[in-house]
């Protein structure tokens, strides 16, 4: 298999998952304005905190508001992770992939490209929640119709390593922004906003009726951080991204060799899995949270630039 | 055979009357071309009494629902091209016309005899020009026509092609003239495209109408992407016994990236992109998630210009530094040759029946067109004199770009033809336009809602394979002008394509 | 005449190199006026893949290959070459409307050499240039070679500044000063505009023993003509004069593209690299082991 082939695959998986992230993220962030209308203006800056595009937005613009804030995240050509950005990215390597996807997951990926290259701030005049909802169906579809055409070999697993590791990046930033973001003053903890917001954040995860299932209405950090980082059944927890990863990880090192220096115990792979399957909540949030995603996502870093190493780079 | 199907239709023949009479009335223009369907008392010529008794007067009313199921057809199955200049690469598909172009089996073994002759010729010229250069030297072909067309290439010289294949895949472009005979209109020795819709058409039909193909004794065309593999591992170097094959492809902007793909999975070899491959020690290799894999034959569908920055274009991001002098070492081989080009320039097409005779001690089977080389002082004088009476065409260019038809063009194009022409006449032939033939095809809508059928100019281009046995594809592609009276063809010009049955008796 | 020629080119990239492909025109002719009594290549990094052919000017070319990164690239050729004096005739003296009447032979024959080619562009300026040196019908056309490098060399002074060696034609005029690579070019220029069939050659010049002080030296390049009763003859517009025993030849080609000392392509994160060429060309003392048939 060329590199160059498993390369757009897994940039591809990554940008529909990113993509598809941020429309549930903007979806729920909107919401839980509408359904705590503070007014307060930087309810928004968290949004951009979660995604990191914080900074470069301060480059365009001033004080943020809802507008321009939905505008940039959605499809500001110059924020190269907006929804709009993530969905040509995605595109231009399904491009190059074309004549090994299906014709129905090229026609969705493809067609999805055409429509998002009309959208202005019109899109929002519908109703904003009406627009992500689309949008995240749309991403659902692309990931079903891939699941039921594409045939289960090394394609599909470099396809699943990047979906995976984009996942498994963003639960833990998005935990981890609630945490420090949208911390509200020390007496609101364990209260409505609090809990709202931690609501918002499973829901961000479509979590929230899973996560019921196992723990009932009660809504709290500890349960809440659990069931995102350390549930093995649930498929948007960072443990089953990770036990997913590890085993297409295994797979293509079957088929193309090195799989041995990719999990050994001491590689990146090899500690997040450990630590993801060790973990317990409350013990991590006992020596704290916020290291313990940093750990994370540095582990998926490291993952990350030794599968480019070892079957991506092509220079 | 023949004339079994000529009684069996005889009982037909009452409905064939009508179909003529209707047909001929749509001839508006250009009445003394051949038409490859009747003769001129509207009898139907050698094997078309079955497609006209049992396609298309018995299916009169269904061609818009065929055509229809056709093109849904080629649009499912991604056959699809990119037009040049449209923005971001539009993909369109090449329209079909589910009328058959038939050709008889007597027909077509000169044809085949012919081509062969032709496409091995041009390849001794080949060897020739980047070898010895007798043919020059001897004065048969300007020494300076050859040394100063843009498509020699000087690093071509002392690679010498495993035996001596220079061209492996040829399309030949042939015309039928007003008397019926088949002429040479152009030679493609480069990187020849359109063999997949002459197998995804066949395809088509199969679905359309099996029984007709079978009654017709349509000879089958899908064994080409075997033969072409077949062909491609003779140039293995060293003779190893499964050579690794690999297709190069410019990417999926390239106007024929859909054929790439279609070739490189009907054969069954990885379709690479230049950045795919590597050079080292002088061997050849891509990149694959285990490691460096040795690539022994390239099929390249890139031209010379942008194959090697070393030797050629330094900007070019499509090629592979270093494959000349991997070349050049034996390290691998490509199909077809560096250097090609040379001998499939419109001026060079005029010394072909010279090199037929030279190289090969034979006569030409199939005729070229007369061709004026502009650079001639005497010749350009007698062109531009009557110039609305020639087809131009300029010398380097492909796909019918830049071809101005005389009789057609407005005063505007004449002058500004003419300018270039002064400014450049070398970059220039001139030839006297040819009727050439026409067949039915659907032409749009009737008055009665039908489907309505009129005659259309046509081309033909087969593809030859020159391993260690030629042969050559027994079909090819039939290209049709849609436009009423248009003479020119190409898809990239708004021309269409009809499936092509040779009869094998 | 015996000389040593130790050619030295040494590329140092800001970032590491890979997948660099090159190709040298560094090997001296063997030709009937030099004799190439040994001929060596270096290069480093070790483990470069090196292969000799011969092109289509019959130049002996190396293309040198180096897959892994390096820093640095280093090419050494050392040459052990005997120049012989006294081949090739004496140029026919021939009146120029003579000359013209074998016009149409030597245009089909020789037409690579009297065409436009990248280097020298048939431009406008060119033309003009041109019209101002063209040729008498009476004038001799030798005395006309030289009166064309003379002339040119009235008009274009020896600038090292002024061009590189990716200059045209028409960067020259304008620079109004150049180089040998240059002065060559704008030679073939007005000869083929002329109608005379001219090459370009790369090479060296070794020192004069009696004027030239030991100094810095550079590779040079010159251009020959064909003329009548002579064949391809050499002339070095950048000092006035026909080539001499001191003129060591390399490759020849239509212009500098063709004959280019060494070429190639390479990928590095950085695209910056400096180059260095250390020229060292000296007599050396005849070696009897090697025994040439020098009369």
């Amino acid at each position: 298999m060329l590199r160059r082939i498993a390369d757009h695959l897994f940039w591809m998986a990554r940008y529909l998952e990113r993509a598809e992230w941020r429309a549930r993220l903007a979806d729920v962030n909107y919401h839980l304005l509408v359904e705590n209308p503070t007014g307060e203006p930087q309810s928004w800056a968290p949004l951009l905190a979660i995604t990191g595009d914080g900074e470069l937005f301060a480059e365009y613009h001033d004080a943020p508001n809802e507008a321009q804030v939905l505008d940039f995240f959605t499809f500001e050509l110059r924020n190269p992770s907006s929804i709009l950005s993530c969905i040509n990215a995605a595109r231009e390597n399904a491009r190059s992939l074309r004549h090994r996807l299906s014709s129905e997951l090229w026609l969705e990926i493809n067609t999805l490209y055409l429509d998002s290259q009309q959208w202005s701030h019109a899109v929002f005049e519908q109703g904003v929640y009406g627009f992500f909802s689309e949008l995240r169906n749309r991403f659902h579809r692309v990931g079903g119709i891939s699941h039921a055409t594409l045939p289960r070999d090394i394609e599909f697993d470099f396809m699943t390593v990047g979906t995976m590791l984009e996942r498994a990046e963003n639960v833990s930033r998005l935990l981890d922004s609630k945490y420090h973001y949208l911390l509200p003053r020390l007496e609101d903890v364990g209260g409505t906003v609090d809990r709202m917001q931690w609501a918002a954040v499973l829901r961000s995860a479509s979590a929230l009726e899973a996560y019921r299932r196992v723990y009932g209405n009660q809504i709290a950090v500890e349960p809440v951080v659990e069931f995102l980082l350390f549930d093995a059944g649930f498929p948007r927890s960072a443990r089953f991204c990770i036990d997913e990863l590890e085993a297409a990880l295994e797979r293509i090192g079957r088929a193309a060799g090195g799989s041995r220096e990719i999990s050994d115990a001491a590689s990146p792979m090899g500690r997040l899995a450990a630590a993801l399957r060790a973990g317990k909540a409350g013990a991590v949030i006992g020596s704290g949270l916020h290291e313990f995603l940093m750990e994370v996502q540095d582990l998926c870093a490291g993952i990350g630039s030794i599968i480019f190493d070892k079957y991506l780079r092509f220079e | 055979m023949q004339s079994a199907a000529m009684v069996q239709s005889a009982g037909e023949l009452g409905n064939v009357a009508p179909f003529w009479a209707l047909y001929r009335a749509a001839h508006r223009t250009n009445l003394e071309a051949f038409d490859e369907m009747f003769d001129p008392q509207g009898r139907p010529r050698p094997g078309y009494s079955r497609v006209l008794a049992d396609f298309l007067i018995a299916h009169a009313d269904r061609f818009d629902e065929i055509r229809t199921r056709a093109d849904r057809m080629f649009l499912n199955e991604g056959v699809t091209f990119n037009v040049y200049g449209d923005s971001a690469g539009a993909e369109r598909i090449f329209p079909f016309d589910p009328i058959p172009r038939l050709i008889d089996a007597q027909t077509w073994s000169q044809l085949e005899a012919g081509l062969i002759q032709r496409v091995r010729a041009l390849n001794a010229f080949l060897a020739d020009v980047y070898g010895e250069g007798t043919i020059l030297k001897e004065g048969i072909v300007p020494n300076d026509l050859i040394k100063t067309s843009p498509q020699f290439r000087r690093a071509a010289a002392g690679i010498i092609p495993p035996h001596g294949a220079y061209i492996t895949v040829a399309g030949i472009d042939l015309v039928r003239a007003a008397d019926g005979r088949f002429h040479v209109l152009e030679d493609n020795v480069r990187t020849p495209s359109g063999v997949s819709y002459v197998i995804k058409n066949r395809l088509v039909m199969t679905r359309l109408v099996p029984e007709l193909i079978r009654a017709t004794g349509a000879r089958s065309v899908e064994h080409y992407p075997a033969d072409l593999l077949a062909c491609l591992c003779e140039l293995a170097p060293s003779g190893k016994s499964r050579p690794t094959v690999a297709l190069l492809t410019p990417g999926a902007y390239n106007s024929a990236f859909f054929e790439h793909v279609f070739l490189s999975q009907q054969m069954g070899v990885e379709l690479v992109e230049g950045r795919d491959l590597v050079c080292v020690d002088h061997k050849l290799y891509m990149k694959t998630v285990d490691g460096l894999r040795q690539v022994d034959v390239l099929y390249r569908r890139i031209d010379d210009d942008f194959l090697d920055p070393v030797v050629f274009r330094p900007d070019s991001m499509l090629g592979v530094p270093g494959l000349t002098s991997v070349l050049r070492a034996g390290g691998a081989a490509i199909a077809n040759a560096i250097g090609t080009g040379v001998a499939d320039d419109k001026a060079v097409y005029a010394y072909t029946p010279a090199m037929i005779r030279y190289y090969l001690g034979e006569e030409p089977i199939i005729p070229i067109v007369e061709t004026c080389l502009l650079r001639d002082p005497d010749a350009r004088r007698m062109v531009l004199r009557e110039l609305d009476r020639y087809v131009i065409k300029p010398t380097g260019a492909s796909g019918g770009y830049g071809v101005v038809i005389g009789p057609s063009a407005s005063d505007r194009e004449l002058a500004q033809v003419r300018e270039r022409i002064e400014r450049a006449p070398a970059d220039y032939i001139a030839q006297p336009v040819v009727q050439i033939s026409v067949h039915p095809t659907i032409a749009g809508r009737g008055a009665d809602g039908g489907a309505q059928i009129a005659p259309r100019h046509i081309d033909f281009r087969p593809f030859v394979l020159l391993g260690a046995r030629p042969r050559v594809l027994p079909g090819g592609l039939t290209r049709v002008a849609l436009r009423e009276g248009s003479l020119i063809v190409n898809s990239s010009q708004g021309g269409g394509s009809k499936d092509t049955w040779v009869l094998s008796s | 005449m015996v000389f040593r020629v130790r050619h030295a080119t040494h590329f140092q990239y800001q970032a590491p190199a890979y997948e660099s492909h090159n190709e040298a025109h560094l090997r001296p002719c063997d030709d009937p006026s030099q004799l190439v009594l040994a001929f060596d290549l270096k290069v480093a990094p070790q483990g470069a893949s090196i292969r000799e052919f011969r092109d289509y000017f019959g130049n002996r070319v190396h293309s040198i290959s180096i897959y892994p990164p390096h820093d640095a690239l280093t090419i050494v050729a050392s040459s052990l070459v005997e120049r012989l004096p006294g081949f090739g005739g004496q140029p026919a003296s021939m009146r120029f409307e003579r000359y013209l009447t074998d016009d149409a032979v030597r245009t089909r024959k020789h037409c690579e050499y009297l065409t436009a080619t990248r280097y020298v562009p048939f431009s406008d300026r060119l033309r003009k240039f041109f019209w101002m040196s063209r040729p008498r019908k009476n004038e001799d056309v030798v005395e006309y070679v030289m009166r064309t490098i003379g002339f040119i060399r009235d008009q274009f002074g020896y600038d090292t500044g002024k061009t590189d060696v990716h200059s045209s034609l028409d960067e020259i005029l304008r620079a109004g000063g150049g180089v040998c690579q240059d002065f060559a070019h704008l030679t073939l220029g007005v000869l083929r505009l002329a109608g005379i069939p001219s090459r370009y050659v790369s090479g060296y010049l070794a020192p004069d023993p009696g004027t030239d002080t030991p100094g810095e030296q550079a590779t040079h390049a010159w251009v020959e003509t064909l003329l009548p009763g002579a064949g391809w003859t050499g002339f070095d517009p950048t000092n006035r004069c026909r080539t001499d025993i001191r003129h060591i030849r390399v490759a020849i080609g239509r212009d500098y593209a063709d004959a280019t000392p060494v070429r190639g392509v390479y990928r590095s994160a950085a695209g910056q690299n400096t180059m260095r060429v250390d020229l060292e060309v000296c007599p050396a003392p005849m070696a009897p082991s090697f025994g040439q048939s020098q009369q």
